[in-house]
């Protein structure tokens, strides 16, 4: 897969305050990569400097090998944007509104037409598309901002946090567009402070936050990265303390607390953690109601990484 | 995207209040409140009027032949509708009866007037000044009679005062300025001046920091020349038709002069509103903040200039002529004001050009200098 973005080194300030501290990514040809952190990280100011949108201090910004610059009109013909507010015009119809934007990209009006058309559908607005965008729910705002970003069928799609304030209905619709573009074609890039989509959608993720790069890689390489690998529960009554001492010497075991009548473990990377803790519960005579195993989320990956929690909301 | 920028602009409901209803809201009230008054005050009819001479001597023909001229219904203006030959008998008859209003008696080098019981009271100082000024200047308009006619009444215009009572004076600021009509055109100005708002807003437009649409028109392939041009072009058509809806209603609703080239007002119409426009993107350039709060402070700089101009208090403009003159030749409410005014009232063509001169002069000031800033804004200033 050729690499459709490249920033190396990208240094933003704002007075004293670094807003991107030497910032570093690769985007391949049909991926879609996420961009995660938690709010005023610098993932919007990131798309911003690769966009042109915003002067950087340093660093190098290529996109289909050439430079990105302000005037790079012939790469910005092939790039979509999508931003975190919904950018359309109330006085213009939704119909207008992706005529509009779109015209900006395609002068022939037949082909721009099928364009409007296949965005229309795309987002499924084909039932709106005299209304005004005030008459609009949330959710269809957002799918009208989509259109208006992909109308012109680009290669290069940045979605910046386009779920924001959506409900779950819409949201599951526009991951799944996504996820549809991506199939017909589009690199893209996705940022977002909800690991849960971050996770469902993104081949390759790059953490974020104060400006600083804390990871990159894909979900598994990301996860690898944390000593806990394994979250296992487990409901049993009246666990004593000797049974927790030789829960927590297994080797792979490095954090154990029993409340309430509730098992906690977390483990490191192994095959047998789960059957090795049931076992020494069998062993002692404890019965088990339920049993849980889970893998560490993004939120423990960022957690770990930064002493913090991701999610801010 | 014209199409587009102009269905933006015409479904922009605050923008059409500001600039369409705001003004004929303030015209119309301001109708309603004065207009019958106006309207009576210049309705001057010419007055009916018998001239009869009782020597055939020089001063006597020639008056006769002043007041023939100064009745002449093909001319622009005339004051007299004159009866045909009488004698003494009979046109003090026709005083008595009221069928005419003056009687000029013309004997031994001296002029006599005799007024009708119904005779108003610009028809009693109107003849007087006529036979006043023609004694007191009675060689000058001998001599220019026997050169032309028109002359001769351009003299004894200039002697008298006859022409207050006719129609409102040259002066805007001096004498006694037709107010009616100067706070119309204030109102129309205004309205057009609102326009500028059309300027701040294709700035905001433009800016990725202060609305998001921006941020998708920096991100395509669409040259900001080309926005801007389109943008512009597009409040500029929007306005001009707004304000020709404005005009034909002062003119055929509220009865305000438009002068006599209607041509020539068009055209700064036009010219006036190239000028707000490009003066609204100046205030949008030049001003800090949110889309609103650039929009609120160009809205302030309006009102101010429109203000000063005498849109509230209609004497401000006459004292500042006297007390401070550079105010009202500075302000761009009070410039366009006085160009469509006495392009209405007087059909003054040097007025028109030096205006016209003066409006282009200082929209290509503000042109340039926009698009000097903005094309050296390379990126979005996010």
């Amino acid at each position: 897969m050729s690499e459709i973005l490249k920033v190396s080194g990208l240094v933003k300030r704002y007075k004293e305050l670094i807003a991107l501290d030497n910032v570093n990514l690769s985007v391949k040809e049909g991926e879609i990569f996420g961009l995660l952190g938690p709010n005023g990280s610098g993932k919007s100011t990131t798309i911003n400097c690769v966009l042109s949108l915003l002067e950087f201090d340093k660093g190098e910004i290529t996109i289909f090998g050439k430079n990105m610059a302000p005037k790079a009109y012939d790469i910005k013909k092939e790039i979509g944007v999508v931003p975190q507010e919904v950018a359309v015009y109330d006085t213009l119809t939704v119909y207008e509104n992706i005529d509009f934007f779109c015209g900006l990209y395609i002068k022939d009006k037949k082909e721009r037409a099928k364009c409007v058309q296949d965005a229309i559908d795309f987002v499924a607005l084909n039932d709106f598309v005299k209304f005004r965008p005030k008459k609009l729910s949330g959710g269809l705002k957002r799918r009208l901002n989509i259109a208006c970003g992909i109308a012109h069928k680009p290669k290069l799609i940045f979605f910046d946090e386009p779920t924001v304030a959506v409900d779950p209905q819409s949201r599951n619709k526009i991951l799944e567009g996504i996820e549809q573009l991506r199939k017909s074609g589009a690199t893209i890039v996705y940022t977002s402070h909800y690991m849960e989509e971050v996770e469902q959608l993104c081949d390759r993720i790059l953490i974020i936050d104060k400006g600083h790069v804390i990871a990159e890689g894909t979900i598994d390489e990301l996860k690898g990265m944390i000593k806990k690998s394994e979250i296992i529960t487990i409901e049993t009554a009246g666990l004593d303390e000797d049974v927790m001492g030789r829960i927590n010497d297994l080797s792979n075991v490095f954090y154990s607390e029993y409340k309430n009548g509730v098992l906690k473990v977390e483990a490191g990377a192994g095959k047998h953690n789960v059957i090795d803790i049931v076992n020494i519960l069998q062993d002692s005579g404890y019965s088990m109601k339920k049993i849980f195993s889970e893998q560490p989320t993004l939120n423990d990956v960022f957690l770990e990484l930064t002493g913090k929690e991701l999610r801010d909301d | 995207m014209f199409k587009y920028q102009l269905l933006k602009n015409i479904r922009n409901a605050g923008f059409l209040f500001w600039s369409l209803i705001f003004p004929l809201a303030l015209m119309t009230a301001m109708y309603l409140s004065f207009g019958g008054v106006y309207n009576m005050m210049n309705s001057i009819d010419p007055i009916k009027a018998v001239v009869v001479t009782e020597d055939e001597g020089e001063f006597a023909t020639g008056f006769q032949e002043l007041v023939r001229s100064m009745a002449d219904k093909d001319a622009d203006e005339y004051y007299f509708d004159l009866s045909g030959n009488m004698n003494l008998e009979q046109a003090e008859e026709s005083i008595k009866s009221g069928e005419n209003k003056v009687l000029f008696v013309v004997k031994d080098n001296d002029i006599e007037i005799y007024l009708s019981n119904d005779h108003t009271s610009s028809a009693a100082i109107v003849s007087k000044a006529v036979a006043d000024s023609y004694k007191n200047k009675y060689e000058i308009i001998r001599e220019a009679l026997s050169r032309d006619p028109k002359a001769a009444m351009a003299i004894l215009e200039e002697a008298s005062d006859i022409r207050e009572y006719t129609q409102p004076n040259k002066g805007v600021f001096s004498g006694d300025p037709n107010m009616y009509s100067w706070y119309f055109y204030s109102s129309l100005v205004m309205g057009i001046f609102f326009n500028a708002n059309g300027g701040t807003a294709i700035v905001s437009e433009l800016k990725a920091d202060v609305s998001c649409e921006a941020m998708r028109l920096s991100a395509s392939p669409a040259k900001k020349g080309k926005l801007i041009v389109s943008s512009f072009l597009a409040y500029l058509v929007i306005a001009v038709v707004i304000n020709m809806i404005q005009l034909v209603v002062m003119r055929n609703v509220f009865n305000i002069s438009l002068g006599n080239d209607i041509l020539k007002l068009i055209l700064f119409v036009v010219a006036a509103n190239i000028f707000s426009i490009s003066f609204g993107i100046i205030c949008g350039i030049i001003f800090r903040g949110t889309r609103d709060n650039r929009a609120n402070k160009t809205t302030a700089v309006i009102m101010l200039s429109v203000f000063l101009s005498g849109e509230m208090i209609n004497t401000l403009p006459g004292n500042f002529e006297r007390i401070c003159p550079i105010v009202n030749d500075i302000n761009p409410a009070t410039i366009m004001n006085m160009a469509f005014y006495r392009m209405a009232l007087y059909n003054a063509d040097l007025d028109f050009y030096t205006n016209m001169a003066k409006i282009a002069a200082v929209s290509l000031i503000f042109i340039i200098i926009s698009a000097i800033i903005l094309r050296r804004e390379k990126y979005a200033s996010l």
